[in-house]
């Protein structure tokens, strides 16, 4: 059989509900794109899509910009937001966050509010290549710059390795910190490649491009990026493996009962 | 946040042009955007400042380095030239904040980080440096992170930033240009100053004053050098207590040192009785021991935070020590 | 095409099935819906601890371009109120708001703005103002009110034997005070809601645990039908027993919408998090334990001092653990409140062991030391099979078991019994153990199963108001169905977290996993045992669902089933047992220290998916480890508000604070507790962290340190225990 042939039968792609389509179409999802990204998703329950709450609800593209009611935006600021390779012009209040124009105004609600004050990273998108806190960001000043939120790591729907080994590796729980800390880890990778160094870097004065980080490092240059469900050590294993290439292992174990029967006995 | 109007500036008279009473420099934004959520900037304009070009590093005549104003502190702790020959600066940079921060805060803006008091931040309690003569919550609140050094009745809070406990122990002066179009230079030691009965103001500048450059004189803490910062979780959070140390060691004898602290007072503490103290002497635990002995002797800690007496003295021997033992 | 055992079914560490959705950013908390022409409200907080209202002046506010509405007590809607005073606080609690110009605590909230835009709504909110006459009795001072404790009347205080004669029986006594401050769940998600009132009728997009109880609390408070309520909590970033009841800000939004006419967004900022969503309260915990020079416990008591509001009840069971983890003839369990001006507590993640074993195991190991006996032994020494406090034996307890693989896997034969002796440089290392136990519920549960038939294969959806706060819920549900269905879970949908579907008890004391699952597994229970009914087939015939519907003639079915505790499981006592096994490095000057390693071992009845369970555990770790290192909300004395009111005050626990942990899961099935097996684990982890870490800064340090959290300042100034020398 065929690979292709074999996928259609494991997700009967042909058979998609009117739902799953929609959302697959909204995801901007075709042809081989869209067989890309549910292979990736075939190993979860698709039919998640098919809920009444996670289809039409939650994948429109409906929120629109601000009604034309230009008094209540003081102290206007036209701004043009390159956000994933995409130029959108939005009139905003100039107290306006970033944060708050991808959410509230731009329906690109992957960026998260966790604090709104600098001190939790669930904010983070990448702006010209640096990782950036959204919520201390004015959107005012981000005319003319390159801004990726999580929305936008994924390539033609085929997820960022890093979003592909987040969900290996579990690094997460609840979700809120997630695309803060995944948008957090894209950028590390490059600062890695560059030789930046951190705090835990043992020489500062030879430090050269190409680092493979330590597991110290890494959790030193990811704690910008709280995750209170606490998921480290599993955000840990998921950075190391894009990383450095090689596959982490689980760190959780059943007893045998050889163990189970010496403790009983002992 | 109260409204504003942004103008976004292109160059340095654009930018001192615009300039009012009323007005703020927008640099990263890391703190004053942060402080105008909270309600306790107010400025009426912000003028964003960040296309101004005071983003390089260069030599400077004095054989050491000028770091741009603008310039954020990522870039300026990983340049290769402040990492070889200023790595206590790079060292203290990089202990601040998180990744994220360090790539939006400038280095003029770190430098005029305002300090961390709950009460400064909490507007519905009194504070002298928010709103002068509302009096000092903490004097009799809680003030276990306050300072041990310099403060006044008016004001008991602590600067925190890294970077300058760096600067204070190398020695730098800050370059600013002034709102008529000249510019003047300000030791570094001479920027911050004590809360007095003016707590509100933190700096020696005037207003309209930008921060365009940090020249950094001839380096003299390339091998012996360590930052210490004691904290309540290991990344991520302010100093409670921390320690800039800088040797220059000639057979086994110290020719120059370079200390100061940070947490302990309204300004970047430099330890200039330590320093004086143990130039010319052997880098041996029992100097290190009384030149700490001999600061802290002057510590006048509340109940709260006589802590920082013995931690600080503990500091300041253990970031000597490992200054000295560095081998790379 | 009928295979019917998959890889995916319960037991399997797949990946999460909605963990696309998250490491997309499409995954859809409270305010993401796209719910249309929507405003911002924003609340507004008391700055006095006690006093009332006398003016307010709204003008300023008034005035701005985009102000819809200022709402107060002085044009609020009413609500239904407290019936009695000292209300105890439930999960479904009604959540009454601006009803009258008392305040009770500093940051309860006194108004709310709406506005066109979040921007506009924040401004204004600051530039409302209030007059008060501040009364001076506010109780603030948790020292200096002890005075005024009173004993809660729910019957909590317990005994057993009697205390002073077991204390007479010892060779050994301690008796310790040990002390946790205030605390906050902080989940990253801040508490928020998307409310619409449509002509009667309330939709809430908002973040809860259990959106049964919501619904009751919102149609309690408006005293509207239920039916007229539905609650949507598709995800939940985090609650941890925060999120368990209905906080007001949602009352206020739904409140707000009705007097705009348009839908309300609230989010409660992080500073709001401190006042305006529970915390947990600082407790005072006496232990005295008694013990026989060969370990055996002879005497324990378990006194706890705590405090609430003066107006809502909350006690946390901080006595629980003592009660039942060791077999100890004599024993005495009390609680003692201040009414306090400050909100009322409510559960944080393990509430009673999480901050009672710190107290209990704490002291076990003080008195270990005293009997220089190994505090591993030592507990094994007083293990019981039955529970003392009950009079009944535990459907399963390998607390032993837990203790003895930790042991040797975590290398406890090398531990150093003497403080001070295991040193590297300038780190005095320690190792420390504590056993954990936290009581596994399961409630009744609703749930429903659509089978679908699509030429040979069936696509199962099971929906339940089920809610997965990272938890897992999606997946160990899909797990589930796959397992009852015999489908692979590729082909099971999961809807959860919306009040219109079958009713669960939602997530929160660790009764959501058994409860979930035993819901989902009876719906596809019921559903084969119909079809096989209804097709003229015997029960124990095996037969593939998709033939069972073919054999119906059916390409849909629908069936419904309940699942709650069978008369046998009230017979024992149900709960999950764990140890933790820790090594910290204390750097000798500094007062800082580093945890090294962690080996935790959990006994927690069947492991649905070792993945998202080994996430549990690890959750519970961290957010354990925060409790010890830095967590702690101060009051400030002569104000009353939380003086620690950001995430830059308040230090939860950053990835470089954490250390290599192993899980280890003892292989066990309760089938006492359930039918599939199944205890709780989210809430085990953080039992056990505490006094595993004190423990082990006591074998580096010689520093006993019994008040948390254990910082640096703490650290620098403790002196070492008696005849301990540096």
């Amino acid at each position: 059989m065929k690979e292709d042939d074999k996928f259609k039968e494991e997700v009967n792609l042909d058979k998609l509900s009117d739902d799953e389509n929609i959302i697959l179409d909204a995801m901007g999802l075709n042809g081989s794109n869209r067989r890309k990204f549910l292979k990736q998703v075939s190993m979860f329950s698709l039919g998640l899509y098919a809920s009444s709450i996670f289809t039409s609800e939650i994948f429109a593209d409906t929120m629109k910009d601000l009604p034309e009611n230009a008094r209540v935006l003081l102290n206007e600021v036209m701004v043009n937001l390159r956000v994933n390779k995409v130029v959108k012009p939005i009139t905003i209040d100039s107290r306006t966050s970033l944060l708050d124009a991808l959410r509230e105004r731009l329906a690109l609600t992957g960026t998260k509010k966790g604090c709104d004050h600098g001190q939790c990273g669930a904010c983070t998108v990448i702006i010209d290549g640096k990782r950036n806190l959204s919520c201390l960001t004015l959107a005012a000043t981000c005319e003319g710059k390159e801004i990726t939120t999580v929305e936008g790591l994924a390539n033609n729907g085929e997820m960022h390795p890093m979003q592909q080994a987040f969900l290996k590796h579990d690094g997460f729980q609840c979700g809120y910190c997630t695309p803060g800390q995944i948008c957090s880890s894209v950028a590390l990778l490059e600062e890695a490649k560059n030789g930046e160094a951190s705090y835990v870097t043992e020489d500062l004065k030879t430090i050269k491009s190409g680092l493979t980080l330590s597991e110290e490092e890494i959790r030193e240059r990811m704690s910008g990026n709280i995750c209170r469900c606490g998921a480290y050590n599993n955000i840990v294993q998921a950075f190391k493996e894009v990383h450095t290439g090689n596959e982490e292992m689980p760190t959780w174990e059943f007893a045998t009962q050889e163990q189970m029967d010496n403790a009983k006995n002992a | 946040m109260r409204p504003f109007k942004y103008t976004g500036a292109q160059n340095k008279d654009q930018a001192l042009q615009a300039f009012t009473a009323t007005s703020h420099y927008l640099g990263g934004g890391t703190n004053l955007v942060d402080l105008m959520k909270e309600d306790v900037e107010r400025p009426d304009q912000l003028i964003d400042i960040n296309n101004l070009d005071y983003k390089k590093i260069t030599s400077n005549e004095n054989g050491g380095l000028t770091l741009g104003g603008m310039l954020s502190n990522s870039e300026t702790a990983n340049h290769p030239e402040v990492r070889t020959n200023y790595p206590l600066l790079s060292m203290a940079m990089l202990s601040a904040a998180t990744a994220q921060i360090r790539n939006m805060a400038s280095n003029g803006g770190n430098l005029l980080q305002r300090t961390r008091c709950p009460y400064f931040f909490e507007v519905s309690m009194p504070c002298n440096k928010r709103e002068p003569g509302s009096g000092c919550g903490a004097l009799n609140g809680m003030n276990a992170l306050h300072a041990i050094f310099g403060y006044s009745d008016s004001c008991i809070a602590t600067n925190p930033s890294d970077m300058c406990v760096a600067l204070a122990a190398i020695g730098a002066t800050v370059e600013v240009q002034q709102t008529d179009g000249s510019s003047r230079m300000i030791a570094f030691t001479d920027l911050h100053r004590l809360p007095g009965d003016r707590p509100e103001k933190d700096t020696t500048l005037m207003q309209g004053e930008l921060i365009t450059a940090i020249h950094l004189s001839e380096p003299e803490f390339a091998d012996h050098y360590y930052y210490l910062k004691i904290r309540e979780r290991s990344s991520y959070a302010f100093a409670l207590v921390s320690v800039a140390a800088g040797l220059q060691v000639k057979s086994g004898v110290i020719t120059k040192v370079g200390l100061a602290m940070g947490g302990v007072a309204h300004i970047p503490w430099k330890l200039t009785k330590a320093e004086a103290f143990l130039a010319g002497k052997k880098p041996t635990s029992e100097n290190f021991e009384a030149a700490a002995a001999l600061e802290m002797k002057d510590a006048k800690p509340f109940e709260a935070n006589t802590y920082k007496v013995e931690m600080g003295k503990n500091a300041i021997v253990r970031a000597l020590t490992q200054a000295y033992e560095r081998t790379v | 095409m009928t295979k019917t055992i998959n890889a995916s079914g319960v037991g399997t560490a797949i990946n999460r099935v909605e963990g696309h959705l998250k490491v997309m950013g499409k995954a859809k908390y409270a305010t993401e819906f796209p719910v249309e022409n929507k405003v911002y409200g924003q609340g507004i907080n008391s700055t006095i601890a006690k006093g009332e209202i006398i003016s307010i002046d709204t003008s300023e506010a008034e005035k701005l371009d985009g102000v819809l509405k200022i709402i107060t007590y002085k044009n609020a809607e009413k609500l239904k109120d407290f019936d009695k005073e000292m209300t105890p606080i439930a999960t479904d609690t009604i959540a009454p708001v601006l009803q009258s110009n008392k305040v009770h605590y500093y940051g309860e909230y006194v108004g709310l703005v709406v506005a066109e835009t979040f921007e506009q709504a924040q401004y204004a909110a600051s530039l409302v103002k209030f007059e008060y006459k501040k009364d001076p009795s506010a109780v603030i001072d948790f020292e200096k009110s002890k005075s005024k404790a009173y004993t809660p009347d729910n019957g909590s205080n317990y005994s057993r034997g009697n205390m002073e004669q077991g204390l007479s029986e010892a060779d050994s006594v301690v008796e310790q005070t040990y002390n946790t401050p205030i605390e906050h769940h902080h989940p990253m998600e801040l508490h928020a809601v998307i409310a619409s009132w449509d002509n009667g009728k309330v939709t809430a997009y908002s973040s809860q645990q259990i959106v049964e109880d919501a619904k009751i609390a919102i149609s309690g408070t408006f005293q509207i039908p239920k039916k007229d309520v539905r609650v949507i909590s598709a995800f939940v970033g985090g609650g941890f027993g925060s999120k368990l009841n209905l906080d007001r800000h949602v009352i206020m939004g739904v409140m707000a919408s009705k007097m705009v006419g348009r839908p309300v967004q609230v989010t409660v900022t992080r500073t709001q998090m401190f006042t305006n969503t529970n915390m947990r309260q600082q407790n005072e915990q006496k232990i005295r334990v008694g013990a026989k020079k060969d370990g055996t416990l002879t005497a324990l008591s378990h006194e706890t001092l705590s405090h609430t509001a003066t107006n809502q009840e909350y006690q946390e069971p901080c006595g629980m653990v003592s009660k039942m983890l060791y077999k100890v003839p004599n024993n005495e369990v009390t609680y003692k409140l201040i009414p306090m001006n400050i909100q009322v507590p409510f559960a944080m993640r393990a509430p009673g062991e999480a901050t009672g074993s710190f107290a209990l195991e704490s002291a076990m190991d003080e008195m270990a030391w005293k009997l220089k006996m190994d505090p591993l032994e030592f507990r094994i020494k007083n293990d019981t099979q039955t529970d003392l406090h009950e009079n009944r034996p535990f459907s399963s307890r390998l607390l032993v078991e837990c203790l003895r693989i930790g042991a040797d896997k975590f290398g406890w034969k090398d531990r150093k019994p003497e403080p001070r002796t295991n040193k590297k440089g300038n780190w005095l290392i320690g190792y420390g153990v504590s056993a954990a136990s936290r009581n596994s519920p399961y409630q009744k549960t609703h749930s429903k199963v659509i089978l679908k038939l699509d030429e040979d294969k069936v696509f199962a959806t099971i929906q339940m108001d089920a809610t997965d706060i990272g938890t897992g819920s999606y997946t160990i549900i899909a797990q589930t169905a796959s397992e009852y269905l015999k489908i692979p879970v590729e082909q099971v949908s999961v809807e959860l977290g919306d009040s219109d579907f079958p009713i669960t008890p939602g997530s929160g004391g660790s009764w959501g996993a058994a409860s979930y699952c035993n819901g989902a597994r009876a719906a596809c229970e019921n559903a084969i045992k119909t079809l096989k009914n209804n097709g003229n087939i015997a029960e124990d015939e095996e037969v593939a669902v998709s033939e069972l519907l073919k054999k119906n003639q059916l390409t849909k079915f629908e069936a419904e089933g309940m699942a709650e505790p069978s008369a046998e499981f009230a017979k024992y006592s149900v709960f999950s047992f764990g140890a933790n096994f820790c090594e910290v490095w204390v750097d000798k000057d500094t007062g800082m220290y580093r945890i090294e390693k962690m080996v935790n071992v959990a006994s927690a009845g069947k492991i649905l998916n070792p993945k998202t369970a080994y996430g549990q555990i690890i959750g519970g770790l961290t957010m354990g480890v925060g409790m010890v290192m830095a967590e702690q909300t101060h009051v400030e004395p002569n104000f009353g508000n939380f003086i620690t009111r950001s995430f830059a005050d308040y230090h939860v626990p950053v990835n470089l604070d954490m250390a290599n942990i192993d899980v280890i899961f003892l292989p066990e099935e309760d089938k006492v507790a359930n039918k599939m097996g199944i205890k709780g684990i989210g809430e085990l982890g953080i039992t056990s962290v505490a006094a595993s870490i004190a423990n082990a800064i006591f074998n580096a340090t010689g520093k006993r340190m019994r008040s948390l959290p254990i910082t640096p300042e703490k650290l620098i100034v403790a002196g070492l225990e008696p005849g301990i020398t540096a």
